[in-house]
């Protein structure tokens, strides 16, 4: 048997690799120069000449940068398919939503004064660990989802890519601080609240549905919650919370908005296809059969603190303004008319409302 | 009012107004209180500090397959949600809490945090070997982001804390990718060749999370033995930050790979036979794409220019011989020592192992 010590001995010189300059000579793009800004290097920055170009087609499954030469010699696919067309995953403000994501991140350990959480009375505490364990919920599958898409998406569209691998990591410190608050003053995690579309959007096979059905009307929906959170919060820990995860929703909401704009644009013929997803998905988050059923009663006793009258009158307010910045968010995306075609749900109508 | 009544009049008045309550008198372990471990000298409030009383209890078998979290109470209505990893032993490591808040604590910005304003022109042959290294360093941040994040949905949130810590690790593969396109494209140079990528085969095929994990060990085993040599490679200050913080990301990653597999081969010893065949395949990839681009470049950055690349070859080797050392540590590390003798007779050739007659190999 040879032991450590003898192996030692037994050390030869290591093999020397074989010297190719070959790549010193390519004709890739040269002398492309950026200079940072005033935040620094951004990606817009280095967007230049041939490397700033994104192919409306990409025909490469690779992982090789968008304006490298291409390697010598054979190359494998390495995943069955990607989404060639630009149409299929980009956005025009993908690259800025990422940038923005990397300079805002936040920490749900350091940035919550968790100190100003005082013991709430049981009723109220129960009602926002009730909220917290629906949130935590919903935030974890809005982590699967990115992370799904990812290996489709073609390296020459990679500022999609790197906004979705911006949103795992929010979706994971969303998942994070949602289970923190319900675990931090006495209240603990309640009522599982399945259904309610989060299914829906896990199983989508088109990334244009998926993305109108969580990031405009799915996360639309939670950011426009996220930012009435003064109504919910009952201390600047719970208020930061929400004013925090609304920031990060808003890059995701953009994302959604920008990216259906890009394809309507180029493939107007997609609408249609959209406007279905979204008849499937408005009648899957009103069903009340996927009703929640922790959700909507916490929501509703904790905008009332207590008074469900009250509660009622705000939620009302709440879902008034998500219903509006809904339609607002498609009208820019160019998928106006949802309202005035009758195409709205019916208790999406009602909503707007305002008795 | 005792605490009592205020929950069953709360109850009342929701029932009037056709709202479910049942989750205000829910069985729930109440009394749980995180925020009082969290102060600022122990870093806030870490996610270690929730893994308390039924919270803290991480099944060997987690039987549910919608997204529920971990200690609520189940809704038997929720569909299934396509999860396939249903075993601790399978992805769990005990350092997932703490290193997913090490890695926010940590968080860099390469817009911000790389002192750009240090690259200088360098020689035309030194900035085209740096934009090379550049390049194949953003292929495999895009792989790794990619591959990575195709296991989140595998994984079910009775291992939550497995799944918050490879957010990060993705989010780390996009600032690896995007930080490397930034220097190649920062400083009068340009993108160079891409790689073959057959090596990163054992990555984008892996059928079960415990073959990612290995693989992803040895390319990154492979990758931090070239980030430590950031100081000598380096041309300016941005290019050492780049190496330094890039460093802190994949030692991060390493420390749950390996203690992932050490935690697997003591639960399930059975399995090393199958993993020793994960290896197998990783490292015949490896060696096979043979991709000199890399090594090439680096002589030509260590050699100071093209005329010194043949003298600088030579350390060059010795690098890569560092690479495999390196790897055949980590895999020591979670109780693969027996790798040593197992190694793909390619890789025993750069790290200038002598080649074991049959009769010689340690019986494992
Ligand atoms: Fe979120
Ligand atoms: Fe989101």
């Amino acid at each position: 048997m040879v032991t450590a010590d003898k192996l030692d001995e037994l050390q030869l010189e290591p093999e020397v690799p074989e010297l190719d300059l070959s790549w010193l000579n390519l004709d890739t793009e040269w002398g492309v120069n950026a200079e940072p800004g005033r935040k620094g290097l951004t990606l817009q920055q280095i967007n230049k000449t041939l490397y700033g170009d994104i192919p409306a087609t990409s025909e490469d499954s690779s992982a090789r940068p968008r304006g490298a030469a291409p390697p010598e010699g054979a190359t494998p696919r390495m995943t069955p398919w990607v989404l060639g067309e630009a149409t299929e995953t980009f956005s025009e403000s993908a690259g800025l939503l990422y940038d923005e994501a990397v300079s805002r991140q936040w920490s749900s350990a350091t940035d919550i004064p968790w100190d100003t959480l005082d013991e709430l009375p049981e009723d109220i505490e129960r009602a926002m660990a009730q909220l917290c364990t629906s949130l935590t919920e919903v935030e974890f599958i809005a982590g699967d989802v990115p992370g799904k898409w990812l290996p489709r998406i073609a390296a020459d569209h990679f500022e999609s890519g790197l906004f979705l691998m911006s949103q795992v990591m929010d979706e994971a410190r969303h998942t994070d601080v949602f289970r923190k608050r319900a675990l931090a003053n006495g209240g603990g995690l309640l009522l599982q609240g399945g259904g309610g579309g989060l299914r829906q959007i896990l199983e989508a096979e088109d990334f244009t549905q998926m993305s109108s059905m969580l990031h405009i009307l799915g996360e639309g929906f939670v950011q426009s919650l996220f930012r009435l959170g003064e109504l919910i919060a009952h201390n600047e820990a719970e208020k930061r919370i929400f004013r925090l995860a609304a920031q990060d929703e808003s890059r995701h909401v953009a994302f959604g908005v920008t990216h259906l704009k890009y394809t309507l644009d180029n493939q107007p013929d997609k609408a249609e296809e959209v406007h279905w997803t979204l008849d499937m998905f408005e009648n899957t988050i009103v069903d009340p059969d996927q009703a929640n059923p922790g959700l909507a009663g916490a929501l509703v006793y904790l905008l009332g603190d207590g008074d469900v009258d009250e509660g009622w009158r705000l939620f009302w307010h709440v879902r008034r303004k998500q219903v509006l910045e809904y339609l607002h968010r498609l009208d820019v995306a160019g998928l106006g008319g949802r309202l005035e075609s009758g195409r709205l749900h019916p208790a999406l109508v009602g909503a707007l409302d305002e008795n | 009012m005792s605490e009592n009544d205020v929950v069953a009049a709360a109850k009342e008045r929701l029932e009037a107004s056709g709202l479910p309550s049942d989750w205000l008198d829910t069985p729930v372990h109440w009394g749980v209180k995180a925020k009082e471990q969290a102060t600022p000298e122990n870093g806030g409030l870490r996610f270690e500090y929730l893994n308390v009383d039924v919270y803290g209890e991480v099944p060997e078998y987690w039987e549910n397959n919608t997204e529920i979290p971990r200690g609520a109470i189940p809704d038997t209505r929720t569909e299934q949600m396509g999860y396939s990893i249903f075993n601790k032993s399978e992805v769990w490591s005990d350092l997932c809490a703490g290193l997913y808040e090490d890695a926010i604590a940590d968080r860099w910005n390469s817009s911000a945090d790389i002192p750009w304003e240090s690259l200088e022109p360098i020689g035309s042959d030194l900035e085209r070997a740096v934009c090379q290294i550049a390049t194949l360093m953003s292929e495999y941040g895009w792989t790794k982001a990619q591959t990575t994040g195709r296991w989140l949905q595998e994984i079910s949130y009775g291992y939550i804390e497995v799944k918050l810590f490879l957010g990060t690790v993705v989010f780390d593969a996009a600032r690896l990718y995007e930080v490397w396109r930034k220097r190649a494209l920062a400083n009068g140079g340009g993108l160079g060749r891409g790689g073959r990528n057959w090596k990163f085969l054992p990555l984008t095929q892996s059928y079960t999370f415990s073959e990612f994990c290995v693989a992803s060990i040895m390319h990154d085993a492979m990758l931090i033995a070239l980030l430590r040599h950031g100081e000598q490679l380096a041309q300016t200050d941005a290019e050492r930050t780049i190496y330094e913080l890039c460093q802190q990301d994949i030692e991060r990653h390493l420390a749950y790979f390996v203690d992932h597999m050490r935690y697997l081969m003591l639960k399930e010893p059975i399995r090393r036979e199958e993993i020793h065949r994960y290896l197998n395949k990783a490292e015949w990839y490896l060696a096979k794409d043979g991709d000199d681009t890399l090594y090439s470049a680096l002589a030509v950055v260590m050699g100071d220019g093209r005329e010194g690349a043949e003298e600088a070859m030579a350390d060059v080797a010795e690098l890569r011989r560092e690479q495999v050392e390196t790897y055949l540590g980590y895999l020591r590390q979670c109780h693969l020592g027996d790798r040593d003798d197992r190694l793909n007779e390619e890789l025993r050739k750069w790290a200038g192992m002598v080649e074991l007659e049959e009769e010689e190999k340690i019986p494992v």
